[in-house]
């Protein structure tokens, strides 16, 4: 840690076996314990006419592709590292549910882009983020602030994939060694006051603890409809990956001591690495074993 | 309330101030005007894309303040609504300005949900009907969240169609099924490759879960919409389970904007399921078990018409209709009061057990015949097949449609108080024994201002507002408990009124009130001479619209060419300058379908004349310029109208010159016929501008988005007093005017706007010109600025007087200063003792005497009880004396306008019930004078002088039986002789203005009635004194004539009819002893021929103009000739002949579309249910029969008969109980 800025770099230590995933298992389970109570009410209600007896139904996440189960591992990952080490400035971070958004496809099916290609152009920017948690004052029961961030995952993650997600794709003339700056650096310094996902936040609180939440409400209220009172940010980046053959014990791909010039935001950083071997399989085998595969 | 909930509101109330409906911050004030300028396509004003996402961030904190403020407070919380309608604006704005601020949802989607939840579903409609949201998926939440359900069930069918893999019996399960998809990422250790050439990836991972949402919520939204129009209650409530969950869901899944959509689509269905009509009817049809499947019927056309999900000024009227009959529903145009009545009038008529012979009758009151018309259309549209609906606005006081008489069916008559007045007369035993419900439409013409020019039309005889109040006060007296509804749209302070009056409670409340459908844009636009025209809006849904922080009205510069500077004798003319000023701004704003009305407050032909001119200057021709319909439907009326206008109006004609440009033109002096095709026009959207008087919109719906006004007041000269009156245009006239722009569904833009014309500049560049021109600017500026204090004053106050109360007062003020009297005694005395003639010399000829004045109110006064006396004496069927007239005036006072208006003067009471004591006893003692009196329909002291001419009327009539085989000459010199027997009769004569123009006029009748009637070498008016003789026309010949012809044969009618008996065309001529001219004379004057057969043919439809009806007649004859039917002279004109003839010619091989029910297989059903609702998916030469919500049932060889081309209108259903076969069930 540095001033605002502190990069966290994990590596894994033991092999995989059934050991790592049992240990992480019930942080998964807990992780996404609402989301599949939520998916399993709503696929109960079964519209078919002859409805009555409850179908086979996709059990969630199990049911989903690999890559989506990469994606969530990230997000997973992130919350369980994020409350159990100490990050820039020291807080405690809550995270009351786990919100695990998926924003490219609605967009393309909703705006119809394949028919409609100069919109694509138009959207300036997606203002998203994977993740989200709070800092709720023990003593107010206000939040107080929030971090939030990209939370990826590359089988591959060599230095120049890295490059490639943090500062965008090469663009221009082959060869002219420009990047489109459409990266993580960008989507983090372009981040809102008020982020993506503090409102669904908000509503989960209201809809789940309404009462032991009720100074949470209030506080997240006020920084939803103030618009000159945002709450304050800390800025998070989490990459997970599987060790590229050539990178050495101890590694890191992003900078340690200070954040990179690409970064422009001003806030609290914190850079968190996790470098796996045979993640693929890990997370496979993880997911194949929440809620006993069912 | 939760823990701290008064904290949340607290902070969601700190928004609220941003939410004000009239104040704009200066942000979005300028938003508003550049989004307007953007759907004007004018060039906008400067705004930077940071502002745009600003305003989406504000949006989105009031809908966090709404959403906490229902929350809190309910979901009716009026801060919420403010706090929806004001996100709801914003997103709009946004949506209009094409600002891209969204990245997974189009923000009009997100508009059109909070315009929902804000209460105000037509504006979500008229800003969805925009467009603006792209195709595919984002079609299916557009219909839904603009509850179009049948295009919602046809991009649904077109999603299953896309997508077959998705409708089998597991539904989306398979969207998640990620098991069989092979993992392309390995745990090899990866080596950098060259990092230039490294293949670009995804950069994100793929997930089918926001796929799996949105198809899920797709499935929801069909089968609400489905479920909805049928009324399927279980289907509708379990999608709602659904969709909470699948919010639920997105809560946690996904993208936030794709939450919010959800979300208000959500809120939306709630309060759709809520709002079906559907429901309200079942509880209506509760006591009526034999009606339901009726009812349900009625609900599912509703829905048809895209009107089956109730506003909430229709949702109050029919908890008020349920619960109890009579109300005042009191809503702006637009906003669906004719569902209510429409439901009244089932209620009343159908769902009523009724003895034979009693058939039910409702009377639906409405201002004008052109009203009349439309309601007839709609109504016959959708519940002919079930009631007789006849609109009486013909010219005679009964005719050949007038069926219902005699049929046993429930009937509604639609009519203007004239024609229920004279119905009345003719046949009142029969109204008042069969009335059930009395609608009164545009009821608010009650009220009546206590000024001179009401208490001269009163003395006049003119007063409508005066006949409304004496008709409706004697129908509530006789028939206490019949249903009533009183309909308005512009009540003002008057709701209240009105509602205590139609109810007969001193507490009762207008249904509906403060409600708004559409935005409505009240300002002036700036004439400046050389200057790019700019408005300024002021006023917004009724109050000052306001820059916040500034005190300024928003200003939108038009940006379009300036108008080229015209001539100097148009400069000279500041009015001209202005008049050709609104039309050039006018022809530059129809960019997209735009429809503009330029409103003028009088002489139409004078600017007609100037706009004719106008488009043919040479600096004009860069103009756009007006393209004629391209569809053959379309072509044809415009070609029916010009062709019209050519036969009524002659080849000069300004209305023919400015039609040809695409201007159409109404005012109140216009033929019927044209006035109609002129309206069908307008309302068609063929005609890109309309210049007409007011009387164009009285009461009639068109689709207008902008108003230009060229003048507030109205000039004219006295030539009694000498002095020159002008009268500003009243408040009610300009709101009823403003009200009809930007209706919703009719209109192109999403508001409505009314620009008044006002001076900024003088036009003129001749010094001597200067000065007079500067005082006009100064003049019109100062109109301006006092319209929009009076709009605002009586928004907030309001004036609600009674005719009959003012024609009182102003009885007794003008008798106290000229008689002298000083107690209430001795005017009681006075009152009891003197005839109008006692009072005035010079009665019935609209003198402006004191004492004529005085006479002629005093002969209103006695109209009024003549009338309730007669139908007293009729409906007891005995003589009434002094002490029962007394007994029964003295309830009929508590019936009055008068009383629920002026009811702490207790001395108006008195006085009535003094006179009508006297009437009986003293004034009018002969009973059976009395009847006659009230026969004629005229008030009793014109009665007395028509006494006088009838019986030579008829006469004349009774001479006429050989009219069918007269030359036209000979039919000419009836039409003279006859004028000639009233023209200089006081009370029933012709009526001019005493100027050399009308004094002209007069002299000339004969030339004008030969014009007008079509005599041979008859010579037409010049172009400029058209209108002229159109207003003699219609003032002198139609109606006065018409009124005194009309009156003499209704007497020799009465004469000799039984008490109760009804007339038909079998025994009319035996009953009159008239010949069969008596009975067309009416229709003549007013179709303008001398021949009964043109008059039926164009009142038929059987041609469009009088030669081509005229060229029918040999078509006629010859029939006639093969029926054997001799040639004599009353055959030729026997309307009995003319319907066996029309009858003739009507198609008899109209096939019944017999639609068989369509052999099926099932596919994704066992058919355990027995019957599925299902929905057509054509592929191919097969039918896919799926549920609505998306799963695949059964499939079908294709059968066109069974979808039609229109299959989303329609529901299917499939029977399983036998071999599988789909039937359409609507």
């Amino acid at each position: 840690m540095n001033g605002s800025y502190g990069h966290l770099l994990f590596e894994q230590a033991i092999p995989n076996d059934q050991a790592v995933v049992d240990e992480l298992r019930p942080y998964f389970e807990s992780a996404h314990l609402d989301a599949r109570e939520v998916f399993h009410r709503s696929a109960r209600i079964d519209l078919h006419p002859d409805a009555g007896a409850p179908g086979a139904h996709a059990q969630y996440p199990t049911c989903l592709p690999p890559t989506a189960k990469k994606g969530l591992f990230g997000e997973v990952m992130t919350g369980l590292l994020t409350q159990a080490y100490q990050f820039i400035g020291g807080h405690q971070w809550t995270i009351p549910v786990f919100l695990f958004r998926y924003h490219a496809e609605a967009e393309a099916y909703i705006f119809d882009l394949a028919r409609d290609p100069p919109r694509v152009r138009e959207i300036s920017g997606r203002h998203g983020n994977d993740f989200i948690a709070l800092a709720i004052d023990p003593a107010s029961g206000e939040v107080v602030r929030f971090i939030a961030g990209e939370a990826k995952w590359r089988a591959d993650l060599t230095p120049s994939v890295m490059d490639t997600m943090m500062f965008g794709e090469w663009t221009g003339p082959a060869g002219a060694r420009v990047r489109s700056n459409d990266g993580v650096w960008n989507e983090i310094n372009r981040g809102l006051p008020t982020p993506q996902g503090l409102e669904q936040m908000h509503r989960l609180l209201c809809e789940k603890a309404r009462d032991d939440y009720a100074e949470a409400i209030v506080s997240l209220d006020r920084a939803l409809l103030i618009g000159g009172n945002p709450l304050p940010r800390t800025d998070l980046v989490f990459v997970a990956g599987n060790r590229a053959a050539r990178r050495a014990q101890g590694q890191t791909y992003l900078p340690t001591n200070s954040h990179p010039v690409e970064y422009t935001a001003g806030r609290p950083l914190q850079v968190v690495e996790l470098v796996l071997e045979g993640g693929v399989d890990l997370i496979e085998s993880l997911y194949r074993s929440l809620w006993g595969g069912r | 309330m939760a823990r701290l909930d008064e904290q949340r509101r607290e902070l969601a109330l700190s928004l609220r101030a941003r939410a004000i409906e009239n104040e704009l911050t200066p942000t979005q004030a300028r938003l508003f005007v550049r989004s307007l300028q953007i759907s004007w396509q004018v060039p906008p004003i400067g705004w930077t894309e940071r502002e745009s996402h600003e305003q989406l961030a504000d949006a989105r904190r009031l809908l966090h303040a709404a959403s906490i403020l229902r929350e809190v407070d309910g979901q009716a919380s009026p801060d919420s609504l403010a706090c929806y309608r004001r996100a709801a604006e914003l997103l709009e704005w946004l949506a209009r300005s094409s600002d891209p601020v969204t990245r997974d949802v189009p923000v009009a989607l997100l508009a059109a949900g909070a315009y929902q939840l804000a209460g105000l579903p037509a504006m979500a409609t008229s800003l969805l009907r925009q467009g603006r949201y792209g195709a595919g998926i984002a079609e299916i939440f557009a219909d839904f969240l603009s509850a179009d359900f049948d295009g919602l069930l046809e991009h649904c069918a077109l999603f299953w169609s896309d997508h077959p893999e998705l409708t089998g019996r597991s539904g989306s399960a398979r969207v998640l099924d990620g098991a069989d998809l092979a993992d392309d990422e390995t745990d090899d250790p990866a080596i950098d490759a060259d990092a230039v050439d490294a293949p670009r990836r995804e950069a994100r991972p793929e997930s089918p879960v926001g796929w799996y949402v949105l198809v899920e919520v797709i499935r929801v939204l069909g089968l609400l919409g489905d479920a909805m129009r049928r009324g399927n209650q279980g289907r509708v409530e379990q999608a709602l389970s659904k969709l909470s969950d699948l919010n639920m869901l997105a809560t946690r899944l996904s993208s936030e904007e794709l939450w919010i959509l959800i979300n208000l689509t959500e809120s939306t269905a709630k309060r759709f399921a809520d709002n079906s009509l559907h429901g309200r009817v079942r509880r209506l049809a509760e006591n009526a078990p034999n009606q339901q499947a009726r009812m349900w019927r009625f609900a599912r056309e509703q829905f048809a018409r895209g009107r089956g999900v109730l506003w909430a000024s229709q949702v109050q009227g029919l908890e008020r209709l349920i619960a109890n009959s009579s109300f005042a529903l009191c809503t702006p145009t637009g906003s669906g009061k004719t569902l209510v009545a429409n439901l009244a009038l089932v209620k009343e008529l159908l769902l009523v057990d009724a003895q034979p012979g009693e058939a039910p009758l409702a009377l639906y009151l409405v201002p004008s015949r052109a009203l009349a018309s439309e309601v007839e259309t709609k109504l016959t549209a959708e519940l002919g097949s079930d009631l007789i609906i006849t609109g009486l606005y013909g010219g005679a006081d009964w005719g050949i449609t007038d069926y219902w008489l005699t049929a046993d069916r429930a009937v509604v008559l639609i009519a203007t108080v004239e024609k229920a007045e004279a119905l009345l007369r003719y046949v009142g035993h029969l109204l008042t024994q069969r009335l059930r419900l009395l609608i009164i439409d545009e009821a608010h013409q009650v009220v009546s201002e206590d000024d001179v020019t009401t208490r001269e039309a009163l003395a006049a005889h003119t007063s409508r507002a005066m006949r409304i109040e004496a008709m409706v006060t004697r129908l509530l007296a006789t028939k206490p408990g019949m249903a009533r509804i009183a309909l308005t749209a512009v009540a003002g302070g008057a709701a209240r009124p009105v509602a205590r009056w139609i109810e007969g409670r001193a507490d009762a409340e207008p249904v509906g009130i403060g409600y708004r459908s559409s935005r409505q844009l009240i300002g002036a636009l700036r004439v400046a001479s050389r200057r790019v025209p700019e408005a300024i809006l002021d006023i917004m849904n009724g109050q000052m619209l306001y820059v916040r922080g500034r005190d300024q009205p928003v200003y939108l510069p038009l940006r379009i060419p300036a108008m080229p500077d015209p001539a100097a004798p148009v400069r000279d003319s500041l009015p001209h300058f202005t008049e050709l000023y609104v039309l050039w701004t006018a022809l530059h704003l129809l960019e997209g379908g735009r429809r503009v009305l330029i409103s003028v407050a009088q002489a139409p032909e004078r600017l007609m004349k100037r706009y004719a001119e106008a488009v043919a200057f040479a600096s004009w021709q860069n103009v756009p310029p007006f393209a004629p319909p391209t569809d053959a439907d379309g072509l044809a009326r415009y070609r029916e109208a010009r062709l019209a206008c050519l036969d009524y109006c002659g080849p000069e004609s300004f209305e023919l010159r400015l039609l040809e440009r695409g201007i159409a033109t109404s005012h109140g002096q216009m033929p019927q016929r044209l006035r109609r095709l002129m309206t069908d026009l307008i309302d068609r959207r063929i005609c890109p501008i309309t210049v007409a008087t007011a009387t164009l919109t009285e009461g009639v719906n068109l689709p207008f988005d902008i108003i230009f006004l060229t003048s507030l007041e109205r000039r004219s000269f006295d030539p009694q007093t000498g002095q020159p009156v002008v009268v500003p245009m009243s408040t009610g006239e300009f709101r009823n005017l403003a009200g009809r722009a930007g209706r919703p569904g009719a209109a192109q833009s999403i508001e409505g706007i009314t620009l008044v014309a006002v001076p900024e500049t003088i036009s003129s560049t001749a010094p001597a010109k200067r000065r007079a021109q500067q005082r006009q600017v100064r003049a019109r500026s100062a109109e301006y600025d006092n319209l929009l204090f009076r709009l605002r004053a009586d928004e907030e106050v309001g004036g609600a007087g009674s005719p009959l109360a003012v024609l009182l007062r102003s009885i007794a003020n003008r008798a106290i200063t000229q008689f002298g009297l000083q107690t209430e005694e001795q005017f009681l005395a006075w009152l009891e003792a003197t005839l109008p003639e006692g009072a005035g010399a010079n009665l019935g000829v609209a003198s402006r005497t004191p004492h004529d004045l005085l006479g002629d109110s005093l002969d209103e006064l006695d109209g009024f009880l003549l009338a309730a006396i007669e139908e007293l004496a009729r409906f007891e069927q005995a003589e009434v004396n002094g002490p029962r007239a007394e007994v029964y005036l003295r309830g009929l006072w508590q019936r009055t306008f008068a009383q629920v208006s002026a009811a702490e003067e207790a001395w108006l009471e008195r006085s009535f019930i003094k006179r009508g004591r006297a009437f009986v006893e003293r004034l009018y003692p002969n009973a059976l004078q009395r009847r006659r009196l009230y026969q004629y329909g005229f008030t009793p002291y014109i009665g007395r002088r028509f006494e006088l001419v009838a019986p030579q009327l008829v006469a004349e009539l009774f001479a006429a039986a050989q009219y069918g085989t007269w030359t036209a000459e000979q039919r000419f010199d009836l039409f003279v002789r006859l004028g000639e027997r009233i023209r200089a009769e006081p009370g029933i004569g012709f009526r001019v203005r005493p100027t050399p123009g009308d004094q002209q006029l007069l002299a000339d009748w004969r030339g004008i009635l030969g014009w007008w009637t079509q005599r041979p070498g008859a010579v037409a008016p010049s172009a400029d004194r058209l209108r002229s003789w159109q207003r003699f026309v219609g003032d002198n010949l139609e109606f006065r004539l018409g009124v005194a012809v009309g009156a003499a044969v209704a007497q020799a009618w009465n004469a000799n009819a039984g008490a109760l008996e009804t007339p038909s065309l079998q025994t009319w001529r035996a009953t009159t002893n008239l010949p069969w001219v008596a009975f067309w004379f009416r229709e003549l004057l007013r179709w303008g021929t001398l021949d009964p057969f043109v008059a039926f043919s164009l009142s038929q439809g059987l041609a469009q103009t009088r030669e081509a009806a005229a060229a029918r007649r040999a078509e006629f004859e010859v029939w006639l000739a093969a029926q054997g039917a001799g040639l004599e002279a009353e055959t030729l004109i026997d309307p009995q002949w003319f319907l066996a003839w029309q009858r003739s010619l009507a198609d008899r091989n109209v096939a019944q579309e017999i639609v068989r029910g369509n052999a099926a297989a099932l596919t994704g059903t066992d058919g355990r249910q027995g019957v599925y609702d299902v929905r057509p998916i054509v592929r191919g030469d097969r039918v896919d029969w799926i549920d609505a919500a998306g799963y695949s049932l059964a499939n079908s060889a294709i059968s066109p008969a069974l979808l039609t081309n229109r299959p989303e209108r329609h529901d299917f259903r499939l029977s399983t109980i036998q071999a599988p076969e789909v039937t359409r069930t609507f």
